[in-house]
């Protein structure tokens, strides 16, 4: 365990040591209510009811009757239910790392490398980030847009002509939203990485380069290391964000071609609110659940203590 | 417990928090319908009815006004009057309306139904357990789809209306040689992929798909198999724009139709709206003097035109909420069949639902003929809508299988087949 969390001998929290009857004093406890009926109300009820809901099945033909874990047998039968999940492993296995690399580096060129149009540069990259979801949908449509778009009206100039839509092809489809994605986000990852980089040390880096180190050397052992709670919760966020990705599929694609884009927002959009199917759209809400649960406790698991003891 | 919890406590504190509470002389309205006509229909009512106030609540379609429905009937807090498309819409919110058969018989006369255009008829019922004979929506548009062409772009390169394939084949051939986008079609949106599918499948049987879709016909009937086939055939044969299946129709399509930039377009009667859109408009939307229509021509030798296909643009219910406050049926009943409808009808929104009403004002001699013509073939109109929404999930999927290369039309017409068994129950 890192050093940064030991209690220090005599500076243990006064807490500690508060008498029995002070501690267990029932006025005490009204302090943690608002909080924890705040808690109950928005977090843990819907958690319940939703799960609650997968255990139902619904249609305005027959409706509403138990079915226990029979929604989730169909889900896993589903197609379309893997193919979501590989999508969505795509997407996280894509967006992350390469947001990280491009904001990692942008941000390392703007900090490092320019001085007066240090705000412009920040402010431009980081445009997107605070751009309408719906902007940017209709115009990389457009800009994807074989025949008559954006992209073909450059590259008209060059004598080519885009023949097909990538979001219109099944097979190229999910990598062409991942792409819009990338575009959207990096600015993000990039503003995490120059407030890691404003807070480096100036003192580390001089003996670094006192010892040597220096261009990639220095980025690579010294620079990149000490940006690591940046990465981290770069990480941490990204892995909710793929989980939540809904509004540039659902207005660029639908989740189509026939389901090749299809990630878990948009099946449970469709399931919930399209086929009226509020108990197949709880399940995969609880597999989401889990999923993102599992995923959070891999990553506090395995990285939490990690980073933890580099910042020791 | 928890589903106790679920459907008794919490929407209850929801809904206590949420909803408004009745107000005499107030009527909640919630809708996708576009904003500015809806004002003009409001205050149409108001002052008919002095002492009644409307409030209404725009939504866009999806996801917005689905979701918002959803999150209210939960909590209990819908408004007195939503808007509604006949079939699933209507039936997933079916235990929160109230049936409209005995305040439409007091308003309107006990022949009122018979006013109704038959296919909208057909459809108000549409998804109703077998024995409800409840009208839960009243429509207050119909539409018919058709094939729009900008007339003086045909002119311009000396085409005339297609009679036969081989005519839309050349026609687009030209159009595009000529740097036009030949018909657009917004692929990526499966309403649009029906629409087109609907024209093509009447072609070869009219009234094909409302039987496959009831289960009395299976989705590999012959005819089915070869509307299939011809669809493909509009990608592969050049008739639709390269990229379809990424392109939407609204609003990239719209656009580049109303700039003039596209030959034709599978839309319906609601196009004519465009011309009643707040300036500047283009040459060919103002009075829709650029545009006219025609219905499919056969895309099979032998076989007829489209027939008009067609139904409720947009109907409305009237909530258990506001079945105790008397001013929402009256708004209702206004809105869709008299002084709010004929507001939405000098718009040009889209086609009434009852019939004896027409559009008034200032409205071209040209698009006074579209309109004829629209009403013309409402009253033979086939079917649009489904009653399952997985149905048309399912043939949504299909269409677009098919048109990427990626299904065969058998194991598309199957994957139908099997979403329309498992609605059906079998």
């Amino acid at each position: 365990m890192s050093t940064l969390v030991q209690p220090t001998a005599g500076t243990a929290p006064a807490t500690r040591f508060r008498p029995a009857a002070v501690r267990g004093r029932p006025s005490h406890y009204a302090f943690v209510l608002p909080a924890v009926l705040l808690f109950v109300l928005f977090i843990a009820y819907p958690i319940l009811w939703v799960m609650g809901q997968s255990l139902y099945a619904e249609s305005p033909q027959t409706g509403r009757s138990f079915v226990g874990l029979a929604n989730y047998l169909a889900a896993f039968q589903d197609r379309t239910f893997w193919l979501v999940l590989r999508n969505m492993l795509l997407w996280g296995l894509i967006t992350i790392p390469v947001q990280m690399l491009i904001g990692g580096l942008l941000a390392y060129a703007i900090e490092r490398h320019t001085k007066r149009l240090r705000g412009f540069y920040r402010t431009m990259f980081f445009l997107p980030v605070v751009t309408s979801v719906s902007v940017v949908s209709l115009v990389w449509v457009q800009i994807y847009a074989p025949y008559y778009g954006i992209a073909q009206e450059y590259l008209r100039h060059l004598g080519i002509t885009i023949s097909s839509s990538l979001i219109g092809d099944s097979t190229f489809a999910i990598y062409a939203l991942i792409v819009v994605n990338i575009w959207q986000w990096t600015g993000f990852s990039m503003l995490l990485y120059i407030a890691g980089i404003a807070n480096l040390s100036e003192e580390v880096l001089d003996a670094a380069k006192i010892d040597g180190a220096a261009g990639w050397r220095l980025a690579t052992d010294v620079v990149v290391p000490m940006l690591a709670p940046a990465t981290k919760s770069l990480l941490l966020l990204g892995v909710i964000g793929t989980l939540q990705t809904f509004p540039i599929v659902h207005l660029m694609t639908g989740g189509g071609p026939n389901h090749a884009s299809e990630v878990f927002g948009t099946a449970i959009f469709k399931q919930s609110f399209i086929l009226g199917d509020t108990g197949m759209g709880a399940t995969l809400s609880v597999i989401v659940l889990v999923i993102a649960l599992a995923l959070t406790l891999v990553q506090i698991v395995l990285l939490g203590t990690r980073f933890a003891a580099v910042r020791a | 417990m928890t589903t106790a919890l679920a459907r008794g406590v919490l929407p209850m504190l929801l809904s206590a928090a949420i909803a408004t509470p009745a107000v005499a002389g107030e009527v909640t309205v919630w809708s996708w319908f576009i904003q500015s006509t809806m004002e003009k229909s409001i205050a149409a009512f108001e002052e008919k009815h002095p002492g009644v106030t409307v409030n209404y609540t725009y939504y866009n379609y999806s996801p917005e006004y689905i979701t918002a429905l959803k999150a209210a009937a939960a909590s209990g807090s819908l408004p007195d009057v939503i808007g509604l498309q006949p079939g699933s819409l209507t039936q997933q919110y079916r235990e929160q309306l109230e049936p409209l058969n005995d305040r439409a018989a007091a308003t309107w006369g006990a022949d009122w139904a018979d006013k109704v255009f038959p296919v909208n008829k057909k459809q108000m019922l549409m998804g109703n357990p077998a024995g409800d004979e409840n009208y839960y929506i009243v429509p207050q548009e119909s539409q018919v789809l058709c094939i729009w062409y900008n007339r003086k772009i045909f002119e311009q390169l000396g085409l005339t209306v297609p009679a036969t394939y081989d005519d839309l084949k050349a026609a687009a051939a030209k159009l595009t040689s000529a740097g036009y986008i030949p018909m657009f079609q917004g692929a990526a949106d499966g309403w649009q992929n029906e629409n087109v599918f609907l024209m093509i499948a009447n072609q070869f049987e009219p009234g094909i798909v409302e039987k496959a879709q009831y289960g009395e016909a299976p989705w590999s009937s012959p005819a089915l198999v070869e509307a299939m086939g011809a669809w493909k055939g509009l990608f592969d044969d050049g008739v639709f724009q390269e990229g379809a299946l990424g392109a939407h129709a609204y609003p990239t399509g719209a656009q580049l139709f109303a700039q003039g930039r596209v030959g034709m377009m599978a839309l319906g009667s609601w196009w004519m709206q465009e011309s009643k859109f707040p300036p500047p408009l283009s040459e060919f939307v103002q009075d829709m003097a650029g545009f006219d229509f025609f219905q499919l021509p056969p895309l099979k030798a032998g076989n007829p035109a489209s027939p008009p296909v067609g139904g409720i643009d947009i109907g409305y219910g009237l909530t258990k909420n506001g079945a105790d406050n008397p001013d929402a049926w009256t708004f209702l009943a206004e809105l869709t069949n008299g002084v709010g409808l004929q507001q939405a009808l000098n718009d040009l929104n889209d086609l009434p639902a009852f019939d004896g009403h027409a559009p008034q004002g200032d409205i071209s001699e040209h698009v006074q003929q579209l309109s004829a013509r629209f009403m013309e073939a409402l009253p033979k109109a086939e079917n649009q809508r489904f009653a399952s929404p997985a149905v048309a999930e399912a043939l949504d999927n299909a269409l677009a299988g098919v048109a990427a290369g990626d299904l065969e039309v058998a194991a598309a017409l199957a994957s139908v087949q099997a979403a329309t068994d498992k609605a059906l129950g079998r």
